[in-house]
C-alpha cells in the first residue's frame, strides 16, 4: 500500500499540484490513524494532508480512484445465455457469414466478454498510450483504441447480424432485446478502455521524474520552450510573484516608519501627560501606479502569455495597475484580470484579441491610448512597454510616445528581442529606446523577473 | 471532566458537531477529527457564509475549550495580534507609586546607585502585569485548552502570515523583556479563508485542508430545519430548491448558507405560507445583496401555482460546463 500511495502522490505532482516531502509524511501519519479499510475515510485522509489549494481537487478526485479501486470493471452481460436451442442456431449459423476477426470480436460482444489484459496491454502499445503523461489525452486515448479494435466496423457487422437473424426468423421483441444488450456491453468495454487507459496514463504520470531544472528554463528564451515548459513555467510565475509581494509588503513598511509626525505624537501623548511614549510616524507609504502596455501580437505571441501573468501578478502587487493589451489596435484589459484565475484571465484577453499575420500596429495603439486612457499617466506612474517593438512598417508614433514618456515619471521598455535585432527590418525599437528611461532585455523568464524585481527596487 | 475533551473517531466527532447545531459531512468530519489526532491546524477555505466560522465555534463548543477570535484585515501587525506593553499603566504606576520610588532611592548617593537600584525594580514594570494580551498570546498562555480561531487570514499582509508561521509551528512567543512564553497547552487552531488571495506554500503546509463549498440540496435542507425549526417543511424545501437555483445563475454574489437561514427566519416572521409573488418581491432582497443581482433574477423568474422557475442563464450553464 505505501509504495501505492508513493506512486499516486508522484502523479499528483505530475498533475500539477505541489506536495511537499512534509505533506506527504502528513499523509502517512493520517493513514495510519484511519487505516485503510475504510475506503472514504481513506481517500479522505489523503485529500486533507496532500491538497491544499481548491483548484487542484478535481484532479485529486480523477486520479484517486484510478490508483486505489480494485479495477471494478464494469459488468458486461451474456447474451446467449438464455437462449433457446434454435435460437443459439441461427446465430451461430449467421455468425458464419463473417470473416475470423470480426466474428471473435462480435461473440465477445455477445457473450459479454472483457478484453483481457494482455489484449488491453496490446491495445495499448498499438496506439502510443505508453508515452502519454497527461490526463486531458485520456479520453482520446480510449477512441484510438476503439478505432484500434476496428469498432466501426463491428458496430457495421452487428447490424447485419441482426439483418440476418431477422431473415432466419428470430422474433422482433427477441432482437431488440438483443441489440440493447450489445448496445450495453458495446458501453462496457468502451468504459473498460477509458479506465485502462487513465489508470495507465496515472502510472506514466507517477514515473515520471519530478520536476527538475527549472533554473534551466528560466534561462531558455521564450521561442523554445513546450507546452510542457510553459505549464513549468506559468507555475514559476507565479511563485515568483509571490516572492516579489512579500519583498514589496516589507519595502513599504518600511518605508512607513520615516519621519517622524511632531503633531500626531503629540496628539497620540496627551494621556500620557504629554511625555512621548508612543511615537508617530509620518505615513509614507509609496504609492506607485503602473501602466503597462503588452504587445500581444503574433511575433510576440509565445511571450505573450507569461508577459500576462507577470502582469496579472503586477496587478495584485501595485492596487493602481492599468494593463493593456495591442495587436492592431488597443483595449484595457484590467477588468478581465479583476476576480479571476490568472489562467483565466489570460486566455480570456487571448481569445478576444487572436493573432493575425503582420497586423501589429504600434503607432495606431498609441494613439487609440493617447485619446482614451491618457489620464492614466502622471507624475507618479511608471509605464512599462512589453513588446518587441515591431511595427510593420507603420508609423511609429514618436511624438506621442515621446508625449506620454514626459508625462510619467519612468519610462521602461521590456523587450524579449536580443539587442542586435534592433532596428532591423521593421523594429521601431532604436527609435523608441531614446524616449524610455531604462531598456531592458528580457528573452527568458530569469531576465524578466530580474527585470522586474529591478523596476520595484528603483520605484 | 468536560474540558479538552477527545473523540475517538470521525463519527464521534460528527456527533458532537452536531449537539452543538452544526451538521457536519463525513468530509469535514475526518478533517476535524484528524487535525485532532496530528495536532495540526486547520485551514478551512470555500465561498463566503458556508460555516467556516460556524465550524470554529461548534469544535470550541464540542471539545468545551474557550474560543478565542483573531479577526484578520490589512495592516495587522504583532502589537495587534500578539501583546502591547500597557504604556499608559505603567505611567500612571510610577506616578502613584512615586513616595514608594523616592523610599527606594532615598538614600542613594550617587547617580549610578540609584539607577542601579531604580534597574533593580525595573522587573515590576516589565512583568505580565503591565503585558495587554492580545488574542494569539492568550491563546498560548491559557490556563485552560482554547481553540484558536485566526479568521480571514487571506485579508491580512503576507508578512503578517510569515510572522504567524512561528507561532504557529512552535506554540511559543519570546517577549524581549520577559523571555520565551511556551504554550500550556497547544490550542486547536482553526484558519478561515475566502480566498482573496493566494495564502503562502509554507503555511499551507503547515496545516490540514479543508474546502467547505456549497451544501447539496439535502445537507442545506437539514440545516434549515435546524436552525429555523418553525418553518413548514414544504416551504422550507421549496425556499432551499430555489436557492439552490440562484447559485446556478452567474451572479455577482451567490446566497450563502447564512443568508438561506436569513431568509427562511424572514419567512417566518412574514408569517408565510407560500412563496408568491409577493413574498418573493418583498424578501428577495434578503437573498441577494446586490442590485444588478436583484434585477436579474427577477428578470428571469417566473411565479407560477406549481411554485417558482428560474429560466437558465445560458452564459453561466456554459461557463460551469466548460
Amino acid at each position: 500500500m505505501e509504495d501505492r500511495m508513493l506512486k499516486f502522490i508522484a502523479a499528483l505532482r505530475a498533475g500539477g499540484v505541489r506536495i511537499s516531502l512534509a505533506e506527504s509524511a502528513d499523509a502517512f501519519q493520517a493513514v495510519d490513524h484511519m487505516g485503510v479499510q475504510e475506503r472514504e475515510l481513506f481517500r479522505l485522509s489523503l485529500r486533507t494532508t496532500l491538497v491544499k489549494d481548491a483548484n487542484s481537487l478535481p484532479i485529486f478526485d480523477e486520479l484517486f480512484p484510478l490508483f486505489f479501486d480494485s479495477g471494478d470493471q464494469p459488468p458486461m452481460m451474456d447474451i446467449t445465455e438464455d437462449m433457446s436451442p434454435e435460437e443459439a442456431q441461427m446465430l451461430a449459423q449467421a455468425l458464419r457469414m463473417f470473416s475470423e476477426q470480426l466474428r471473435r470480436m462480435m461473440e465477445k460482444l455477445l457473450r459479454g466478454e472483457q478484453l483481457s489484459q494482455q489484449e488491453l496491454e496490446q491495445l495499448g502499445q498499438m496506439v502510443g498510450l505508453n508515452r502519454m503523461n497527461d490526463m486531458r489525452y485520456r479520453e482520446w486515448m480510449a477512441r484510438r483504441m476503439m478505432r484500434a479494435l476496428r469498432f466501426d466496423e463491428v458496430r457495421e457487422a452487428l447490424r447485419e447480424l441482426m439483418q440476418l437473424l431477422a431473415q432466419m426468423g428470430m422474433s422482433k421483441e427477441r432482437l431488440e432485446q438483443m441489440r440493447q444488450l450489445i448496445q450495453a456491453n458495446q458501453q462496457a468495454i468502451q468504459e473498460q478502455l477509458s479506465q485502462f487507459a487513465g489508470q495507465r496514463i496515472a502510472e506514466n504520470m507517477s514515473e515520471e521524474r519530478p520536476d527538475q531544472g527549472i533554473d534551466e528554463l528560466l534561462d531558455r528564451p521564450f521561442g523554445a520552450l513546450s507546452d510542457r515548459d510553459m505549464d513549468r513555467l506559468r507555475k514559476e510565475v507565479s511563485r515568483l510573484a509571490n516572492r516579489l509581494r512579500s519583498r514589496i509588503a516589507l519595502r513599504q513598511k518600511r518605508a512607513k516608519s520615516g519621519q517622524l509626525d511632531a503633531k500626531a505624537t503629540l496628539r497620540a501623548n496627551l494621556k500620557h501627560g504629554g511625555v512621548p511614549m508612543e511615537i508617530k510616524h509620518r505615513d509614507h507609504r509609496l504609492k506607485p501606479k503602473l501602466v503597462v502596455i503588452c504587445d500581444i501580437s503574433t511575433s510576440m505571441r509565445h511571450c505573450s502569455e507569461l508577459m500576462l501573468s507577470l502582469v496579472y501578478a503586477l496587478q495584485d502587487l501595485v492596487t493602481k495597475t492599468h494593463a493593456f493589451a495591442f495587436i492592431d489596435h488597443l483595449e484595457y484589459i484590467t477588468p478581465d484580470f479583476v476576480g479571476q484565475e490568472a489562467k483565466d484571465a489570460i486566455s480570456q484577453v487571448l481569445v478576444r484579441m487572436p493573432p493575425g499575420s503582420y497586423n501589429t500596429d504600434l503607432g495606431y495603439s498609441l494613439d487609440n491610448f493617447a485619446r482614451n486612457y491618457l489620464d492614466t499617466l502622471d507624475s507618479r506612474t511608471t509605464f512599462i512597454m512589453v513588446g518587441d517593438a515591431r511595427n510593420n512598417y507603420h508609423d511609429p508614433r514618436l511624438d506621442l510616445f515621446s508625449m506620454m514618456a514626459r508625462r510619467c515619471r519612468r519610462t521602461i521598455w521590456l523587450n524579449p528581442e536580443p539587442p542586435m535585432l534592433w532596428g532591423t527590418g521593421d523594429s521601431d525599437m532604436l527609435e523608441y529606446a531614446r524616449y524610455c528611461d531604462d531598456v531592458i532585455v528580457a528573452a527568458t523568464l530569469g531576465e524578466l523577473t530580474q527585470a522586474i524585481d529591478h523596476l520595484l527596487t528603483a520605484s | 471532566m468536560t474540558n479538552n475533551r477527545v473523540y475517538t473517531s470521525p463519527r464521534a466527532v460528527k456527533e458532537a458537531l452536531g449537539e452543538q447545531q452544526y451538521i457536519a459531512s463525513d468530509e469535514i468530519a475526518t478533517t476535524v477529527y484528524l487535525c485532532q489526532q496530528l495536532g495540526k491546524p486547520l485551514l478551512t477555505e470555500g465561498p463566503a457564509g458556508v460555516g467556516k466560522t460556524e465550524l470554529a465555534k461548534a469544535i470550541a463548543g464540542a471539545t468545551g475549550r474557550e474560543l478565542i477570535r483573531l479577526q484578520c484585515y490589512e495592516g495587522l501587525d504583532e502589537t495587534k495580534a500578539l501583546y502591547e506593553w500597557e504604556y499608559a499603566k505603567q505611567l500612571l504606576y510610577t506616578q502613584l507609586l512615586r513616595d514608594k520610588l523616592q523610599e527606594t532611592l532615598a538614600n542613594t548617593h550617587s547617580l549610578a546607585e540609584a539607577a542601579d537600584r531604580l534597574a533593580a525594580e525595573e522587573d515590576v514594570f516589565f512583568s505580565m502585569r503591565f503585558l495587554l494580551q492580545r488574542p494569539l498570546l492568550k491563546a498560548i498562555l491559557s490556563e485552560k485548552p482554547t481553540v484558536l480561531l485566526i479568521d480571514e487570514i487571506d485579508r491580512a499582509d503576507a508578512e503578517f502570515e510569515a510572522f504567524l508561521l512561528e507561532v504557529l509551528s512552535d506554540f511559543q512567543v519570546s517577549v524581549p523583556e520577559l523571555g520565551t512564553l511556551a504554550a500550556v497547552h497547544r490550542p486547536l487552531v482553526v484558519l478561515t479563508s475566502n480566498n482573496t488571495r493566494e495564502l503562502s506554500e509554507a503555511l499551507k503546509r503547515r496545516c490540514l485542508y479543508l474546502f467547505i463549498g456549497y451544501p447539496s440540496l439535502e445537507q442545506e435542507l437539514a440545516v434549515v430545519r435546524l436552525k429555523v425549526p418553525e418553518l413548514s417543511p414544504k416551504l422550507a424545501r421549496q425556499a432551499v430548491e430555489l436557492v439552490q437555483r440562484l447559485r446556478d445563475l452567474d451572479l455577482r454574489k451567490s446566497p450563502s448558507i447564512s443568508e438561506t437561514l436569513d431568509w427562511a427566519r424572514s419567512l417566518v416572521a412574514l408569517n408565510a405560507k407560500q412563496l408568491d409573488e409577493e413574498t418573493l418581491e418583498t424578501t428577495l432582497n434578503v437573498l441577494l445583496k446586490h442590485e444588478s443581482d436583484l434585477q436579474k433574477v427577477r428578470r428571469r423568474m417566473q411565479v407560477s401555482s406549481r411554485g417558482v422557475d428560474i429560466e437558465d442563464d445560458d452564459l453561466s450553464q456554459f461557463r460551469w460546463r466548460d
